[in-house]
């Protein structure tokens, strides 16, 4: 039987990339100041299933509502898992490493690979998709037709021992709206 | 008069812009693979000549799409028409000769364009046709949002004829450079190299030794790659300049380090060779730490010295990774 966490980030948000309809302010999930239309995805603060896991979507918080990757470490209820799940997108597909930090003070390092958020763009990675909007927000307008995708990833916790943090890459093309724990004693058993 | 041109088909590699888009377009037209065509080259070269162009290459100001496929007998040539006019009559009539061109435009002008009525930028496609009874143009431009179809002649000559102001607080980029009619002619070859195990491992020693061999330029090869990228993110910290030339600058270098990965996993595949998927796997990783750099440069503005010291850190991440690619490449050139 799956367990899962969801984990808090909403106090590391730093990039507002989920913009309503009508809306201007400071919204940007990239460079070009591109968003995707909140009205097309989860309530926010909801618990979504993405490919069998539950994720808190994010809520708008002070900072933004997603976290643009500058090396934050994001702790997470301590426990013993196999996989770190993630909802992510990034400026151009780009791979990089994160920190896995244990209770015993020891850490060890996984591979995070993520797919481009850009319309007309498949993923790299093998990661499911997660959402893809119909349209995409400009600074000054809404173009219909042009579908900017966020992709599911995946990472495993290979070493034992309680799982307590991840320190994301400072990696700032990758974004991440949010990290399920999840602990699978079937996959367990088998390795 | 009626004329569209045929094979015109959609190509695309996702870290390319229109540079490389609208040159594998015209390459198909020619009956090339663009993979074979413009991912052979790997290098590093940055003579100082930046501009805010979305088509930009450094260093290959004269021959645009030549400086892409240096192995290949491909060459091509900007026309500067006088004005409007001369410079429709000039690609209508390459374009009736049997020729597609590529032209420069200012996408605010371009109705199937997201920056349509909003932001001017400075954009490359291909021309394949034209209706003289309509009054349209047959245009290709595979950057998404992909489109291939006719467009009135009207926006097509504004889009050309744009002084691609400034309009907003922060166009970002590729604007406050006039279009000036500009368009591209292609001259391919009739001889071009075959795709071969020999070829690719010719190929392979040359850019090796572009990224090695000593050079008199400040901005050439892997040395040259080092010294940039130091001088550029340490500008950064007092020229906001310095963060558009190193973004514009970045964007083709990132293009063709994921075409090269996509030619060695194509050769891999061709010859059966698990070293060439190999390598192309480790390029395709300096090809990710090129995505990284760029947008910690883009964002250096906006996260001060966390910003600048992020860029050196994407960095030397990027020179190490380059450096692992180039020394399983020196195997492979063997």
């Amino acid at each position: 039987m799956m367990r899962s966490a969801l984990v808090d980030l909403s106090t590391h948000h730093d990039n507002r990339g989920l913009q309503p309809p009508g809306t201007d302010g400071d919204y940007g999930f990239n460079v070009w100041r591109n968003t995707f239309p909140a009205e097309e995805l989860p309530p926010p603060g909801s618990t979504v299933t993405v490919a069998g896991v539950p994720f808190a979507f994010p809520a708008p918080a002070a900072g933004g509502d997603n976290v643009r990757c500058r090396g934050q470490r994001i702790a997470v209820p301590a426990g013993s898992y196999d996989w770190i799940y993630l909802l992510g997108a990034a400026e151009r597909r780009t791979e990089d490493v994160v920190t896995l930090h244990y209770a015993d003070g020891s850490t060890g390092t996984a591979h995070l690979r993520m797919s481009d958020f850009w319309p007309q763009t498949p993923d790299r990675f093998g990661e499911p998709l997660a959402f893809r909007t119909s349209a995409m927000r400009y600074p000054r307008h809404t173009h219909a037709d042009h579908a900017p995708s966020i992709w599911q990833q995946r990472v495993p916790v290979t070493g034992p021992g309680e799982l307590v943090a991840v320190r994301l890459p400072d990696n700032p093309g990758m974004h991440v709206f949010a990290i399920t724990v999840v602990a699978d004693p079937e996959a367990r058993h088998a390795r | 008069m009626r004329v569209e041109l045929a094979p015109i088909t959609y190509w695309r590699h996702d870290l390319s812009h229109c540079l490389h888009t609208t040159a594998g377009v015209l390459l198909g037209f020619h009956g090339l693979d663009p993979v074979e065509v413009l991912g052979a080259a790997w290098g590093f070269y940055y003579p100082g000549d930046v501009r805010r162009e979305e088509y930009y290459f450094p260093g290959a100001a004269e021959s645009l799409l030549g400086g892409l496929a240096p192995y290949h007998a491909i060459r091509s040539r900007w026309h500067t028409p006088a004005d409007a006019d001369e410079g429709w009559r000039q690609v209508r009539a390459m374009v009736a000769g049997g020729a597609p061109v590529a032209v420069a435009a200012d996408n605010f002008h371009l109705p199937f364009r997201p920056a349509y009525r909003d932001v001017h930028t400075n954009h490359l496609l291909a021309v394949y046709g034209f209706d003289d009874r309509t009054g349209e143009v047959l245009v290709a431009d595979p950057v998404p949002p992909a489109f291939q179809g006719p467009i009135p002649l009207a926006a097509f000559t504004a889009a050309r004829d744009s002084q691609n102001p400034v309009r907003h607080s922060r166009d970002l980029f590729f604007t406050a450079n006039p279009i000036g009619n500009r368009w591209l002619e292609l001259d391919v070859g009739a001889e071009q190299p075959a795709f071969t195990a020999d070829f690719v491992r010719y190929v392979l020693g040359e850019n090796l030794r572009g990224f090695t061999a000593p050079s008199d330029d400040t901005y050439r090869g892997r040395s040259g790659l080092s010294r940039f990228l130091d001088d550029v993110i340490t500008r950064i910290a007092d020229d906001p300049a310095a963060v558009d030339e190193a973004f514009v600058v970045l964007g083709p270098v990132l293009a063709v380090t994921g075409l090269h990965a996509e030619y060695l996993a194509l050769a891999g595949r061709r010859f059966d060779d698990r070293r060439l998927y190999e390598l192309g796997r480790l390029v395709d990783a300096v090809a990710h730490d090129w995505a990284a750099l760029r947008i910690a440069v883009a964002t250096c503005g906006t996260a001060g010295a966390a910003g600048r010291k992020s860029a050196r850190h994407r960095a030397a991440s990027l020179l190490a990774a380059h450096d692992r690619a180039l020394s399983a490449m020196a195997d492979a050139a063997r």
